[in-house]
């Protein structure tokens, strides 16, 4: 218990057991990403949730949630390596599983519908891949460096 | 008739749009004769809507404008800086963007040629550390938009191929097809906004004495003002050893050059490939460097 007072900082990390390895399949879902500047309607879905709910200021987006926003709203989407997208209105995103399904590459967010304006402001050490329903769209060090 | 075509003769070798076919004369020669190069063939194939290689002598060909050295132009710097650009994704992906501006260049689309050609530039000139910035537009059918507004450039992948797109360009993938060939901003919209580049230095009527280097003398520092809207900057030099380099910066150096008389003029590169109005300027070189020798003094 102490411990877990001691780690309540780090969200997640004490309401679950920690990951006990890759082969286990009630690994806990892994914070992708956080949702910030939040501006309208904002709601997310959690992998795990039939529902959707209000999106909140520094909420984390686990993966295979989705954020969607109505009319005029607006929210960006920061991932912990820097780089950042604004989703713009009427916009549905999903956040993607960090090992990516098998048989298709790794993305860091899927566009279903609408805009998501990205920026990465230090290419040469950042990337993001963003699937969409026609494409893959890759940035950063990967076409830099690879 | 031996006249007219003498006078026709001579003018395909200026600014004419046209030329005959002389007796004897395949198309690869004519290519030679009017574009410098046998391979050109192709394009005076393409413009002229030509099935064959062999055209009767007499028959009056159209050739290309000024866009076709626009082109040229922009392949022979988009090679010269993959040459030089590092090993690596973005090479390897401006080579491929060079090969089709290759191949648009034979089939006669310059326009087409020069953007690509001009993307493969970028590809490789483009600094790691500037923000990136692009947005995705996706539509309820799917249709995927990319705009890159700047930065490195940004890879679109879809059903086994990749699209590099550079910024200022944008491409758009539809459902199930390859993403489609970036476009950027109307090329005369965008000549029309640059201006001809300010010179600075070397200052005009300048002699300039450089030291000797290799079988000339060098190096040969040029800069002029930066111009709003320009993605890089095409210097040439006129003269006893004529060059042509593209920069990203309004300053360019030539590590060597002979000695002699020469005219140098910078032109802004836009977006597409579309070049700015020159500024040129005269400038005399000569070997600079003095042997000094210092003899021993008579006193002791």
């Amino acid at each position: 218990m102490a411990l877990c007072l001691t780690l309540l900082a780090a969200g997640d990390a004490c309401r679950k057991p920690p990951p006990p390895g890759p082969a286990d399949a009630s690994a806990p879902p892994l914070a992708r990403a956080t949702l910030q500047h939040l501006r309208g309607t904002v709601s997310v879905k959690r992998a795990a949730a039939d529902d959707w709910t209000a999106a909140s200021e520094g909420m984390a987006l686990l993966e295979n949630d989705t954020v969607q926003t109505g009319a005029r709203a607006q929210a960006q989407v920061r991932f912990p390596n820097g780089s950042s997208v604004v989703v713009g209105e009427e916009a549905l995103i999903g956040i993607a599983e960090t090992g990516g399904s098998p048989g298709r590459d790794r993305t860091d967010l899927t566009v279903r519908r609408g805009t998501v304006d990205a920026t990465l402001e230090a290419p040469a050490t950042q990337d993001l891949s963003v699937g969409t329903p026609a494409a893959t769209v890759r940035a950063g060090r990967e076409i830099v460096f690879q | 008739m031996r006249t007219l075509l003498l006078t026709l003769a001579l003018l395909s070798v200026g600014p004419a749009r046209e030329t005959v076919v002389q007796p004897k004369e395949t198309l690869a020669d004519v290519a030679r004769r009017t574009l410098g190069s046998p391979e050109a063939a192709s394009e005076l194939k393409a413009i002229n809507h030509l099935e064959t290689d062999s055209v009767p002598a007499g028959t009056r060909l159209l050739l290309p404008g000024q866009e076709r050295d626009l082109a040229v132009g922009a392949i022979t710097s988009a090679k010269s800086a993959v040459r030089q650009a590092a090993q690596g994704a973005a090479r390897t992906e401006a080579s491929l963007r060079l090969d089709d501006a290759e191949r648009l260049l034979s089939s006669a689309h310059y326009q087409e040629a020069a953007a690509e050609a001009d993307g493969a530039w970028r590809l490789v000139s483009q600094r790691p550390e500037d923000p990136s910035h692009f947005a995705i537009q996706v539509a309820d059918d799917g249709t995927t938009r990319v705009h890159v507004d700047s930065g490195i450039p940004v890879r679109v992948e879809a059903e086994g191929h990749t699209r590099a797109v550079s910024p200022g360009e944008t491409v758009l993938v539809r459902r199930g097809e390859a993403p489609g060939m970036p476009s950027g901003p109307n090329v005369a919209a965008a000549q029309s906004v640059l201006e001809a580049p300010v010179l600075l230095s070397p200052p005009p009527g300048l002699r300039l004495s450089l030291d000797a280097k290799g079988k000339g003398v060098g190096p040969l520092h040029l800069s002029w003002r930066a111009v709003a809207g320009a993605r890089g900057y095409l210097v040439e030099l006129k003269g006893p050893s004529p060059q042509t380099l593209r920069t990203p910066h309004p300053e360019a150096s030539f590590s060597s050059v002979l000695t002699g008389s020469y005219r140098w003029s910078v032109r802004a590169l836009g977006v597409e490939g579309a070049l700015g109005p020159a500024s040129e300027r005269a400038l005399d070189i000569s070997t600079g460097n003095i042997k000094l020798e210092v003899q021993p003094p008579d006193w002791k």
